[in-house]
């Protein structure tokens, strides 16, 4: 060690402080290039999708043949909206809860659990579409919104479970301390005092996990499977955006099918975004409130 | 295991409040079967669908055996299934990726946390991270219609002219291949590793910074000679992670890899990887030996992604153990 760092004691040369120089300005053009596809990709969804997204395209339903031209995404966007919900509805007091399991009883249980939760977020998305319909659309012998909808939750889940901890993990132990001298029951203290305390923290996981979910593919094709027409009814295949993008991106050789395809991905987008934004504002909000704190 | 600490019942204190004691002791015992409850059901769920999953797949094992792996012919019309054309694809696609992101990623990471002061890396660092927040079927849509556009050229120039000689670089090449899927992974996925990156980079000890810069060192040096020595497991575990991810990237390669069925000579060649000919013929698959090959397909595909992906963790924790020794 001592006569690798003995270079360092001759005087900083012109050649190693071009070195360094050089290495930056690598790091610039790095982080250049990785920006290059985001420009892009906002460009082209900008250019191409902002004539096609007006009123009428989110009101109106998509015509029966991809290829034709007019028509909208409405069911896209209510069967997105829709599956994302329900998902939220399960998957968030599953994950809150989990999450309070693991803290609260901890141990070798906990550990295990963990881990579970672990595998779980590394399941490609496709394989959780595969599960999915093993166990729902097989059982219920066809495709379904309620379907997509447990697909969806079970790419959340983990989301919710790892913010979920780490959030009560934060709670200074002075807290618990303090509601245990106060004599306050284990499930009180978490109803009124750490879930409270920890709120902002899990409503932003919440918020990332929803944003993750908006998007997915991959895990509805096999559960929503998607569909034509207007549906509410959670029991029939049902259509989602990126299912919608999908399918027209594949038929892209048709002018009208692209230029559908280039509209929803807008409108997906700026609904992700709106979902992301919203996180990151309240996590930016609540690191300020905490240093005002101080 | 938490003790609880029962005040109230100690003899001799005041005297408790029954009606709030009785619901303490209720409480607690349901508080804790309720959140139990939902850590078992989950669990009992994911065995389940593992479970279901393997169990609807096993004719298709049965039937070939460990060919199932190493079969290169995967033929729904001859009702011959090999998945060894998309494992090829899925490890191709995935090395192309990290050989493209990893450089990028770590480079950005060096910017953010050792070159730019918070006030410019943050917002620079947050951009970054923005895109990870396109979903996957946008990004393929943008390698379809610009990426391919792009590539095909490049990819001509290079299989018509040095390609001929050097081995993976030559044609055919129709334009959508394995080598435009990769550039699309890569894009996908260098926000995490960045992130990661970035994580493990922010851990160095500062004393180590000040005394390289002390000695006369460049930033160059502070980084050569402590932040990547030190950081070099938590960058391995950024790295696994990664690839992790790559492995299951399902929709935009789908949409970008010319879905081919047979190992392409080259990296300019149409294929498939396992994920993406799952979304791409499940649904179709109305032969019974079919659809199980591709639930045989997707257990293949879990495997893989929990042996990378657990490794990641384990490598991740090993360095976070050793950098909470350091300080």
């Amino acid at each position: 060690m001592a006569a690798e760092f003995g270079a360092l004691l001759r005087p900083t040369s012109n050649a190693r402080r071009l070195k360094s120089n050089l290495v930056v300005a690598l790091a610039v053009v790095a982080t250049a290039m990785a920006l290059i596809p985001l420009v892009s990709v906002a460009f082209y969804l900008i250019t191409q999708g902002a004539g096609v997204l007006n009123l009428n395209f989110l009101l109106q339903d998509p015509p029966g043949d991809l290829s034709a031209a007019g028509g909208g995404i409405r069911n896209a966007i209510t069967g997105t909206l829709e599956m994302t919900a329900l998902a939220t509805v399960i998957a968030a007091p599953l994950g809150i809860l989990i999450a309070v399991f693991d803290t609260e009883v901890g141990g070798r249980v906990a550990v295990g659990t963990r881990f579970l939760i672990d595998v779980l977020a590394a399941l490609p998305s496709i394989v959780i579409g595969i599960f999915v319909y093993s166990l729902v659309v097989v059982a219920q012998g066809h495709f379904s919104g309620f379907a997509g909808s447990v697909a969806l939750a079970a790419i959340m889940l983990p989301v919710i479970v790892v913010s979920t901890e780490e959030m009560l993990r934060l709670i200074p132990r002075s807290i618990n301390e303090g509601a245990r001298a106060l004599g306050l029951s284990r499930w009180r203290t978490y109803a009124s005092v750490f879930i409270p305390t920890a709120l902002s923290g899990i409503f932003t996981g919440l918020l990332l996990a929803v944003s993750r979910a908006i998007g997915e593919t991959a895990p509805l094709l096999f559960t929503a499977l998607g569909n034509n027409f207007f549906s509410t009814d959670m029991n029939e295949p049902m259509q989602g955006l990126p299912l919608l993008i999908y399918r027209n991106a594949l038929n892209s050789a048709f002018p009208a099918a692209r230029d559908r395809a280039m509209g929803a991905a807008l409108m997906l987008v700026l609904i992700v975004l709106a979902f992301n934004l919203l996180g990151r504002w309240l996590v930016a909000r609540r690191k300020q409130g905490r240093s005002a704190a101080r | 295991m938490a003790v609880s600490v029962n005040t109230r019942g100690d003899p001799g204190g005041p005297a408790p409040d029954p009606f709030v004691r009785r619901h303490r002791i209720n409480g607690d015992v349901v508080f804790r079967l309720v959140a139990a409850a939902a850590a078992t059901l989950t669990i009992g769920l994911i065995a389940l669908m593992v479970f279901d999953s393997v169990q609807a797949a096993w004719p298709a094992f049965q039937r070939f055996g460990l060919n199932f792996v190493t079969g290169i012919r995967w033929s729904p019309s001859f009702t011959i299934y090999g998945a060894l054309p998309f494992i090829y694809g899925t490890l191709l696609t995935s090395a192309i990726a990290l050989l493209l992101a990893v450089p990028i990623a770590v480079l950005i990471a060096l910017l953010v946390s050792e070159f730019l002061p918070p006030r410019i890396g943050r917002p620079v660092a947050i951009v970054v991270d923005m895109l990870a927040a396109v979903p996957s079927v946008v990004w393929g849509l943008w390698g379809l219609l610009v990426l391919v556009p792009f590539i095909r050229p490049i990819e001509h120039g290079i299989a018509d002219g040095p390609g001929r000689l050097i081995p993976f670089l030559g044609a055919p090449t129709p334009g959508p291949s394995y080598f435009v899927a990769g550039v699309v992974v890569a894009v996908m996925i260098i926000p995490i590793v960045a992130a990661l990156t970035r994580e493990v980079f922010a851990t160095t000890p500062r004393l180590q910074r000040e005394a390289v810069l002390a000695l006369g060192g460049t930033r160059w040096d502070v980084i050569r000679r402590v932040v990547l020595p030190i950081g070099r497991t938590g960058l391995l575990a950024a790295i696994l992670l990664g690839l992790g991810r790559a492995i299951g990237e399902t929709i935009a390669v789908t949409m970008v890899i010319g879905n081919a069925p047979r190992i392409g000579g080259s990296i300019f060649s149409p294929g498939f990887t396992l994920a993406s000919v799952i979304a791409n013929e499940f649904n179709e698959a109305t032969e019974p030996l079919h659809a199980e090959s591709l639930v045989g397909l997707g257990v293949v595909l879990l495997v893989i992604a929990i042996a990378v992906n657990g490794a990641g963790v384990a490598v991740r924790r090993r360095f976070e153990r050793s950098a909470g020794r350091g300080r």
